[in-house]
Protein backbone atom coordinates (compact mmCIF):
# COMPACT_ATOMS: atom_id res chain seq x y z
CA UNK A 1 0.00 0.00 0.00
CA UNK A 2 1.19 3.54 -0.59
CA UNK A 3 0.08 7.01 0.28
CA UNK A 4 0.33 9.81 2.76
CA UNK A 5 -0.95 7.81 5.74
CA UNK A 6 1.40 4.95 4.94
CA UNK A 7 4.44 7.21 4.78
CA UNK A 8 3.47 8.86 8.07
CA UNK A 9 2.94 5.46 9.70
CA UNK A 10 6.33 4.25 8.50
CA UNK A 11 8.07 7.42 9.66
CA UNK A 12 6.55 7.15 13.13
CA UNK A 13 7.49 3.47 13.51
CA UNK A 14 10.96 4.33 12.34
CA UNK A 15 11.28 7.05 14.96
CA UNK A 16 10.08 4.61 17.62
CA UNK A 17 12.54 1.98 16.45
CA UNK A 18 9.74 -0.45 15.60
CA UNK A 19 8.87 -2.50 12.52
CA UNK A 20 5.41 -1.63 11.14
CA UNK A 21 3.13 -4.40 9.92
CA UNK A 22 0.61 -3.06 7.42
CA UNK A 23 -2.92 -4.39 7.48
CA UNK A 24 -5.55 -3.47 4.97
CA UNK A 25 -9.01 -3.11 6.51
CA UNK A 26 -12.43 -1.71 5.78
CA UNK A 27 -12.38 1.90 6.98
CA UNK A 28 -15.74 1.57 8.67
CA UNK A 29 -14.44 -1.17 10.94
CA UNK A 30 -11.13 0.34 11.97
CA UNK A 31 -12.16 2.14 15.16
CA UNK A 32 -13.92 -0.99 16.38
CA UNK A 33 -10.86 -3.03 15.40
CA UNK A 34 -8.51 -0.82 17.37
CA UNK A 35 -10.86 -0.98 20.35
CA UNK A 36 -10.92 -4.77 20.21
CA UNK A 37 -7.17 -5.04 20.05
CA UNK A 38 -7.04 -6.21 16.43
CA UNK A 39 -4.59 -3.43 15.65
CA UNK A 40 -2.15 -1.49 17.79
CA UNK A 41 -2.67 1.77 15.95
CA UNK A 42 -4.65 3.12 13.03
CA UNK A 43 -3.00 5.70 10.77
CA UNK A 44 -6.01 6.19 8.55
CA UNK A 45 -6.86 9.88 8.49
CA UNK A 46 -9.42 9.62 11.28
CA UNK A 47 -10.96 12.97 12.11
CA UNK A 48 -10.96 13.55 15.85
CA UNK A 49 -14.56 13.79 17.05
CA UNK A 50 -16.43 13.31 20.32
CA UNK A 51 -18.13 10.12 19.19
CA UNK A 52 -14.86 8.37 18.34
CA UNK A 53 -13.16 9.69 21.50
CA UNK A 54 -15.62 7.61 23.50
CA UNK A 55 -14.10 4.46 22.03
CA UNK A 56 -10.42 5.10 21.35
CA UNK A 57 -7.53 7.35 22.28
CA UNK A 58 -6.25 9.86 19.75
CA UNK A 59 -2.71 11.12 19.28
CA UNK A 60 -2.01 14.77 18.61
CA UNK A 61 -3.12 15.69 15.08
CA UNK A 62 -0.70 14.66 12.35
CA UNK A 63 -2.45 16.76 9.78
CA UNK A 64 -5.09 19.43 9.53
CA UNK A 65 -7.68 19.27 6.87
CA UNK A 66 -11.41 19.42 6.52
CA UNK A 67 -14.34 18.05 4.59
CA UNK A 68 -14.64 19.20 1.04
CA UNK A 69 -17.15 18.81 -1.78
CA UNK A 70 -15.93 16.97 -4.87
CA UNK A 71 -17.72 16.84 -8.20
CA UNK A 72 -17.08 15.86 -11.78
CA UNK A 73 -15.31 18.54 -13.84
CA UNK A 74 -17.70 21.21 -15.03
CA UNK A 75 -20.48 20.36 -12.60
CA UNK A 76 -22.90 22.99 -11.35
CA UNK A 77 -22.19 22.40 -7.69
CA UNK A 78 -19.76 24.78 -6.05
CA UNK A 79 -20.92 25.64 -2.56
CA UNK A 80 -22.73 23.85 0.24
CA UNK A 81 -26.04 25.46 -0.79
CA UNK A 82 -25.79 23.83 -4.23
CA UNK A 83 -25.97 20.45 -2.52
CA UNK A 84 -29.68 20.72 -1.74
CA UNK A 85 -31.53 17.61 -2.98
CA UNK A 86 -28.42 16.28 -4.67
CA UNK A 87 -27.23 12.69 -4.43
CA UNK A 88 -24.04 12.58 -2.38
CA UNK A 89 -21.82 9.55 -1.92
CA UNK A 90 -19.74 9.04 1.21
CA UNK A 91 -17.68 6.40 2.94
CA UNK A 92 -19.36 4.31 5.63
CA UNK A 93 -18.23 5.13 9.13
CA UNK A 94 -16.87 8.49 8.06
CA UNK A 95 -17.66 11.81 9.63
CA UNK A 96 -19.00 13.00 6.28
CA UNK A 97 -22.31 11.17 6.20
CA UNK A 98 -23.91 13.62 8.62
CA UNK A 99 -22.52 16.59 6.71
CA UNK A 100 -23.89 15.20 3.47
CA UNK A 101 -27.32 14.57 5.00
CA UNK A 102 -27.39 18.06 6.48
CA UNK A 103 -26.76 19.80 3.17
CA UNK A 104 -28.64 17.59 0.74
CA UNK A 105 -31.59 16.71 2.93
CA UNK A 106 -31.48 13.09 1.82
CA UNK A 107 -29.78 9.88 2.82
CA UNK A 108 -26.38 9.61 1.14
CA UNK A 109 -25.10 6.64 -0.84
CA UNK A 110 -22.71 4.51 1.19
CA UNK A 111 -19.54 2.90 -0.08
CA UNK A 112 -16.89 1.00 1.81
CA UNK A 113 -14.21 3.61 1.16
CA UNK A 114 -13.81 7.26 0.16
CA UNK A 115 -11.71 6.26 -2.83
CA UNK A 116 -14.42 3.95 -4.21
CA UNK A 117 -16.96 6.77 -3.73
CA UNK A 118 -14.70 9.16 -5.68
CA UNK A 119 -14.18 6.58 -8.42
CA UNK A 120 -17.93 6.10 -8.76
CA UNK A 121 -18.30 9.89 -8.96
CA UNK A 122 -15.67 10.14 -11.69
CA UNK A 123 -17.53 7.37 -13.57
CA UNK A 124 -20.71 9.40 -13.74
CA UNK A 125 -22.57 8.20 -10.65
CA UNK A 126 -24.06 10.54 -8.04
CA UNK A 127 -23.78 14.32 -7.99
CA UNK A 128 -21.04 14.86 -5.44
CA UNK A 129 -18.84 13.25 -2.84
CA UNK A 130 -18.04 14.74 0.54
CA UNK A 131 -14.72 13.61 1.87
CA UNK A 132 -11.50 14.92 3.29
CA UNK A 133 -9.60 17.56 1.33
CA UNK A 134 -6.44 15.43 1.47
CA UNK A 135 -8.17 12.25 0.24
CA UNK A 136 -9.55 14.13 -2.75
CA UNK A 137 -6.23 15.86 -3.43
CA UNK A 138 -4.41 12.52 -3.45
CA UNK A 139 -6.98 11.09 -5.86
CA UNK A 140 -6.71 14.08 -8.18
CA UNK A 141 -2.95 13.73 -8.16
CA UNK A 142 -3.47 10.18 -9.41
CA UNK A 143 -5.38 11.74 -12.31
CA UNK A 144 -8.87 10.85 -11.15
CA UNK A 145 -11.29 13.07 -13.10
CA UNK A 146 -12.83 15.05 -10.26
CA UNK A 147 -12.93 18.70 -9.29
CA UNK A 148 -12.63 20.22 -5.82
CA UNK A 149 -15.33 22.63 -4.65
CA UNK A 150 -16.08 24.44 -1.40
CA UNK A 151 -14.36 23.36 1.78
CA UNK A 152 -16.84 22.82 4.53
CA UNK A 153 -14.86 23.35 7.67
CA UNK A 154 -11.76 22.29 9.45
CA UNK A 155 -10.80 19.08 11.11
CA UNK A 156 -7.87 17.46 12.80
CA UNK A 157 -6.74 14.01 11.80
CA UNK A 158 -4.93 11.78 14.27
CA UNK A 159 -3.80 8.28 15.02
CA UNK A 160 -6.19 6.02 16.94
CA UNK A 161 -4.99 3.69 19.66
CA UNK A 162 -6.81 1.49 22.16
CA UNK A 163 -7.80 3.14 25.44
CA UNK A 164 -5.81 0.47 27.29
CA UNK A 165 -2.60 1.51 25.61
CA UNK A 166 -1.76 4.89 27.11
CA UNK A 167 1.94 4.09 26.82
CA UNK A 168 1.75 3.63 23.06
CA UNK A 169 -0.11 6.90 22.55
CA UNK A 170 2.57 8.72 24.54
CA UNK A 171 5.36 7.25 22.44
CA UNK A 172 3.47 8.04 19.24
CA UNK A 173 3.01 11.64 20.37
CA UNK A 174 6.72 11.89 21.14
CA UNK A 175 7.53 10.51 17.70
CA UNK A 176 5.18 13.01 16.03
CA UNK A 177 6.84 15.84 17.97
CA UNK A 178 10.25 14.69 16.76
CA UNK A 179 9.06 14.32 13.15
CA UNK A 180 7.54 17.81 13.24
CA UNK A 181 10.78 19.20 14.66
CA UNK A 182 13.11 17.62 12.11
CA UNK A 183 10.87 18.46 9.16
CA UNK A 184 10.07 14.87 8.08
CA UNK A 185 6.32 15.35 8.47
CA UNK A 186 6.44 18.50 6.37
CA UNK A 187 8.44 16.68 3.69
CA UNK A 188 5.88 13.88 3.47
CA UNK A 189 3.06 16.40 3.24
CA UNK A 190 4.74 18.37 0.47
CA UNK A 191 5.37 15.15 -1.44
CA UNK A 192 1.62 14.49 -1.71
CA UNK A 193 -0.01 17.89 -1.46
CA UNK A 194 2.61 20.45 -2.50
CA UNK A 195 1.91 22.20 0.79
CA UNK A 196 2.42 21.58 4.49
CA UNK A 197 -0.86 20.37 5.96
CA UNK A 198 0.77 19.05 9.10
CA UNK A 199 0.55 22.43 10.77
CA UNK A 200 -2.63 24.32 11.53
CA UNK A 201 -3.69 26.54 8.64
CA UNK A 202 -5.64 29.77 9.11
CA UNK B 1 -6.00 -14.68 25.48
CA UNK B 2 -8.53 -12.45 23.79
CA UNK B 3 -12.13 -12.97 24.80
CA UNK B 4 -14.82 -13.07 22.17
CA UNK B 5 -17.33 -10.44 23.13
CA UNK B 6 -20.90 -11.17 22.09
CA UNK B 7 -23.71 -8.73 22.59
CA UNK B 8 -26.04 -9.53 25.46
CA UNK B 9 -29.45 -10.79 24.45
CA UNK B 10 -31.14 -7.68 25.77
CA UNK B 11 -28.79 -5.40 23.80
CA UNK B 12 -29.37 -7.49 20.70
CA UNK B 13 -33.11 -7.45 21.16
CA UNK B 14 -33.19 -3.71 21.88
CA UNK B 15 -31.17 -3.02 18.74
CA UNK B 16 -33.49 -5.27 16.73
CA UNK B 17 -36.49 -3.23 17.85
CA UNK B 18 -34.89 0.21 17.58
CA UNK B 19 -33.45 -0.30 14.12
CA UNK B 20 -36.53 -1.83 12.49
CA UNK B 21 -37.33 1.38 10.61
CA UNK B 22 -34.10 1.48 8.61
CA UNK B 23 -33.98 -2.28 8.19
CA UNK B 24 -37.53 -2.50 6.87
CA UNK B 25 -36.58 0.07 4.23
CA UNK B 26 -33.57 -2.01 3.33
CA UNK B 27 -35.68 -5.14 3.26
CA UNK B 28 -37.91 -3.54 0.65
CA UNK B 29 -34.91 -3.13 -1.64
CA UNK B 30 -33.70 -6.66 -0.92
CA UNK B 31 -37.14 -7.99 -1.85
CA UNK B 32 -37.30 -5.92 -5.02
CA UNK B 33 -33.89 -7.15 -6.11
CA UNK B 34 -34.84 -10.74 -5.34
CA UNK B 35 -38.23 -10.67 -7.06
CA UNK B 36 -36.82 -9.10 -10.20
CA UNK B 37 -33.91 -11.54 -10.30
CA UNK B 38 -36.26 -14.50 -9.85
CA UNK B 39 -38.85 -13.46 -12.43
CA UNK B 40 -36.49 -12.28 -15.12
CA UNK B 41 -34.10 -15.09 -14.24
CA UNK B 42 -36.85 -17.65 -14.88
CA UNK B 43 -37.61 -16.23 -18.33
CA UNK B 44 -33.91 -16.09 -19.18
CA UNK B 45 -33.42 -19.59 -17.79
CA UNK B 46 -36.31 -21.10 -19.74
CA UNK B 47 -35.19 -19.35 -22.91
CA UNK B 48 -31.65 -20.65 -22.73
CA UNK B 49 -32.76 -24.11 -21.62
CA UNK B 50 -34.91 -24.40 -24.74
CA UNK B 51 -32.06 -23.01 -26.84
CA UNK B 52 -29.72 -25.59 -25.45
CA UNK B 53 -31.94 -28.59 -26.23
CA UNK B 54 -32.92 -27.20 -29.62
CA UNK B 55 -32.16 -29.23 -32.73
CA UNK B 56 -30.44 -26.18 -34.20
CA UNK B 57 -26.76 -26.60 -33.36
CA UNK B 58 -25.97 -22.88 -33.27
CA UNK B 59 -28.62 -22.29 -30.60
CA UNK B 60 -26.94 -24.92 -28.48
CA UNK B 61 -23.56 -23.22 -28.84
CA UNK B 62 -24.99 -19.85 -27.87
CA UNK B 63 -26.70 -21.31 -24.82
CA UNK B 64 -23.57 -23.16 -23.74
CA UNK B 65 -21.44 -20.04 -24.15
CA UNK B 66 -23.83 -17.97 -22.02
CA UNK B 67 -24.06 -20.62 -19.30
CA UNK B 68 -20.30 -21.12 -19.28
CA UNK B 69 -19.45 -17.41 -19.04
CA UNK B 70 -22.07 -16.48 -16.48
CA UNK B 71 -21.61 -19.51 -14.25
CA UNK B 72 -17.89 -19.28 -14.65
CA UNK B 73 -17.40 -15.80 -13.23
CA UNK B 74 -18.24 -14.56 -9.76
CA UNK B 75 -21.46 -12.59 -9.41
CA UNK B 76 -19.61 -9.73 -7.75
CA UNK B 77 -17.38 -9.41 -10.82
CA UNK B 78 -20.47 -9.27 -13.03
CA UNK B 79 -22.09 -6.62 -10.85
CA UNK B 80 -18.91 -4.54 -10.85
CA UNK B 81 -18.57 -4.82 -14.63
CA UNK B 82 -22.08 -3.44 -15.10
CA UNK B 83 -21.65 -0.65 -12.54
CA UNK B 84 -17.97 0.32 -12.39
CA UNK B 85 -16.81 -1.17 -15.67
CA UNK B 86 -19.28 -0.15 -18.37
CA UNK B 87 -19.16 3.50 -17.41
CA UNK B 88 -20.41 4.83 -20.77
CA UNK B 89 -23.72 3.03 -20.26
CA UNK B 90 -24.14 4.75 -16.89
CA UNK B 91 -26.36 2.02 -15.41
CA UNK B 92 -27.86 3.11 -12.07
CA UNK B 93 -26.89 1.00 -9.04
CA UNK B 94 -30.22 -0.75 -8.50
CA UNK B 95 -30.51 -1.83 -12.13
CA UNK B 96 -26.88 -2.87 -12.43
CA UNK B 97 -27.46 -5.20 -9.49
CA UNK B 98 -30.86 -6.45 -10.74
CA UNK B 99 -29.64 -7.19 -14.26
CA UNK B 100 -26.52 -8.95 -13.01
CA UNK B 101 -28.59 -10.99 -10.54
CA UNK B 102 -31.19 -11.92 -13.17
CA UNK B 103 -28.61 -13.06 -15.71
CA UNK B 104 -26.57 -14.85 -13.07
CA UNK B 105 -29.55 -16.76 -11.68
CA UNK B 106 -30.75 -17.32 -15.23
CA UNK B 107 -27.68 -19.40 -16.07
CA UNK B 108 -28.27 -21.75 -13.15
CA UNK B 109 -32.03 -21.84 -13.78
CA UNK B 110 -31.34 -22.75 -17.42
CA UNK B 111 -29.56 -25.88 -16.28
CA UNK B 112 -32.31 -26.64 -13.77
CA UNK B 113 -34.98 -26.42 -16.48
CA UNK B 114 -32.90 -28.36 -18.96
CA UNK B 115 -32.38 -31.17 -16.49
CA UNK B 116 -36.07 -31.23 -15.62
CA UNK B 117 -37.19 -31.21 -19.25
CA UNK B 118 -34.80 -33.95 -20.26
CA UNK B 119 -35.86 -36.09 -17.34
CA UNK B 120 -39.39 -36.35 -18.68
CA UNK B 121 -39.93 -39.77 -20.20
CA UNK B 122 -39.48 -39.94 -23.99
CA UNK B 123 -42.82 -41.70 -24.08
CA UNK B 124 -44.58 -38.46 -23.16
CA UNK B 125 -43.13 -36.68 -26.17
CA UNK B 126 -43.92 -39.62 -28.43
CA UNK B 127 -47.47 -39.74 -27.13
CA UNK B 128 -47.95 -36.09 -27.91
CA UNK B 129 -46.54 -36.40 -31.42
CA UNK B 130 -48.58 -39.45 -32.15
CA UNK B 131 -51.67 -37.48 -31.22
CA UNK B 132 -50.76 -35.07 -33.99
CA UNK B 133 -49.38 -32.33 -31.76
CA UNK B 134 -46.57 -30.26 -33.20
CA UNK B 135 -43.23 -29.94 -31.43
CA UNK B 136 -44.15 -26.62 -29.88
CA UNK B 137 -47.55 -27.76 -28.67
CA UNK B 138 -46.13 -30.94 -27.19
CA UNK B 139 -43.56 -28.93 -25.30
CA UNK B 140 -46.10 -26.41 -24.08
CA UNK B 141 -48.95 -28.79 -23.11
CA UNK B 142 -47.19 -31.98 -22.10
CA UNK B 143 -43.49 -31.65 -21.37
CA UNK B 144 -43.16 -28.25 -19.71
CA UNK B 145 -45.98 -28.63 -17.17
CA UNK B 146 -44.46 -31.88 -15.94
CA UNK B 147 -40.94 -30.47 -16.06
CA UNK B 148 -41.97 -27.47 -13.99
CA UNK B 149 -42.99 -29.75 -11.15
CA UNK B 150 -39.67 -31.56 -11.25
CA UNK B 151 -37.83 -28.24 -11.36
CA UNK B 152 -39.46 -26.86 -8.23
CA UNK B 153 -37.12 -28.20 -5.51
CA UNK B 154 -33.90 -27.10 -7.24
CA UNK B 155 -35.64 -23.86 -8.29
CA UNK B 156 -36.59 -23.18 -4.70
CA UNK B 157 -32.95 -23.65 -3.82
CA UNK B 158 -31.91 -21.19 -6.50
CA UNK B 159 -34.45 -18.62 -5.29
CA UNK B 160 -32.90 -18.77 -1.83
CA UNK B 161 -29.45 -18.33 -3.33
CA UNK B 162 -30.76 -15.37 -5.32
CA UNK B 163 -32.17 -13.79 -2.18
CA UNK B 164 -28.84 -14.01 -0.37
CA UNK B 165 -26.89 -12.94 -3.46
CA UNK B 166 -28.79 -9.65 -3.38
CA UNK B 167 -26.52 -8.67 -0.48
CA UNK B 168 -23.71 -8.09 -2.98
CA UNK B 169 -25.59 -5.02 -4.23
CA UNK B 170 -24.32 -3.31 -1.07
CA UNK B 171 -20.92 -2.99 -2.69
CA UNK B 172 -22.30 -0.67 -5.34
CA UNK B 173 -24.10 1.49 -2.78
CA UNK B 174 -27.60 -0.03 -3.03
CA UNK B 175 -29.10 0.50 0.42
CA UNK B 176 -30.44 -3.01 0.92
CA UNK B 177 -30.29 -5.09 4.13
CA UNK B 178 -26.55 -5.81 4.23
CA UNK B 179 -25.52 -2.24 3.45
CA UNK B 180 -27.82 -1.00 6.22
CA UNK B 181 -26.24 -3.49 8.63
CA UNK B 182 -22.67 -2.41 7.95
CA UNK B 183 -23.54 1.29 7.91
CA UNK B 184 -25.40 1.15 11.23
CA UNK B 185 -22.74 -1.12 12.65
CA UNK B 186 -19.92 1.24 11.83
CA UNK B 187 -21.84 4.32 12.99
CA UNK B 188 -22.33 2.73 16.39
CA UNK B 189 -18.94 0.98 16.47
CA UNK B 190 -20.86 -2.24 17.01
CA UNK B 191 -20.74 -4.36 13.87
CA UNK B 192 -21.47 -7.68 15.59
CA UNK B 193 -24.92 -6.77 16.92
CA UNK B 194 -26.08 -5.37 13.60
CA UNK B 195 -24.71 -8.35 11.69
CA UNK B 196 -26.71 -10.65 13.98
CA UNK B 197 -29.80 -8.48 13.49
CA UNK B 198 -29.52 -8.60 9.71
CA UNK B 199 -28.93 -12.36 9.88
CA UNK B 200 -32.34 -12.61 11.55
CA UNK B 201 -33.94 -10.63 8.73
CA UNK B 202 -32.43 -12.92 6.12
CA UNK B 203 -33.52 -16.02 8.07
CA UNK B 204 -37.10 -14.76 8.16
CA UNK B 205 -37.10 -13.99 4.44
CA UNK B 206 -35.66 -17.39 3.56
CA UNK B 207 -38.27 -19.04 5.78
CA UNK B 208 -41.08 -17.22 3.96
CA UNK B 209 -39.59 -18.09 0.58
CA UNK B 210 -39.23 -21.75 1.54
CA UNK B 211 -42.82 -21.83 2.75
CA UNK B 212 -44.04 -20.28 -0.51
CA UNK B 213 -42.17 -22.83 -2.62
CA UNK B 214 -43.43 -25.72 -0.50
CA UNK B 215 -47.00 -24.46 -0.90
CA UNK B 216 -46.64 -24.42 -4.68
CA UNK B 217 -45.09 -27.89 -4.60
CA UNK B 218 -48.04 -29.23 -2.64
CA UNK B 219 -50.56 -27.66 -4.99
CA UNK B 220 -48.87 -29.12 -8.03
CA UNK B 221 -48.69 -32.58 -6.50
CA UNK B 222 -52.48 -32.79 -6.11
CA UNK B 223 -52.59 -34.72 -9.35
CA UNK B 224 -50.52 -37.46 -7.75
CA UNK B 225 -53.44 -38.69 -5.62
Amino acid sequence: MSGFDIDVGNAISDKMGLEPVQKKYKFAGIVEGVKAGKFDAAVASHTINEERKKHVLFSQPYYYSGPQIFTRPGADIHSADDLKNKEIAVSKGSSYADIAKEHSGQEPKYYDSDVVALEALANGKHDAVVTDFATGAEAMKKKLKIEAQERLGQSEQAIAVSKDNKELIKEINDAIDALKKDGTLRQISEKYFDEDITVKQD
Amino acid sequence: MEMIVLPTFSHFFQTLIDSRGVFLEGMLLTLQLTVISIFIGMFIGLFFALLKISRVAVFGYIANAYIFLVRGTPLIVQIFILYFGLTELNIPDFWAASIALAFHNGAYIAEIFRGAIQSIDQGQKEAGRSLGMGRFLTMRRIILPQAMRRALPPLGNQFIIGLKDSSLAAFISVNELFNIATTQGSNSFDNMTYLLVVAVYYLVLVLLLTFAVQTVEKKLSVSDH
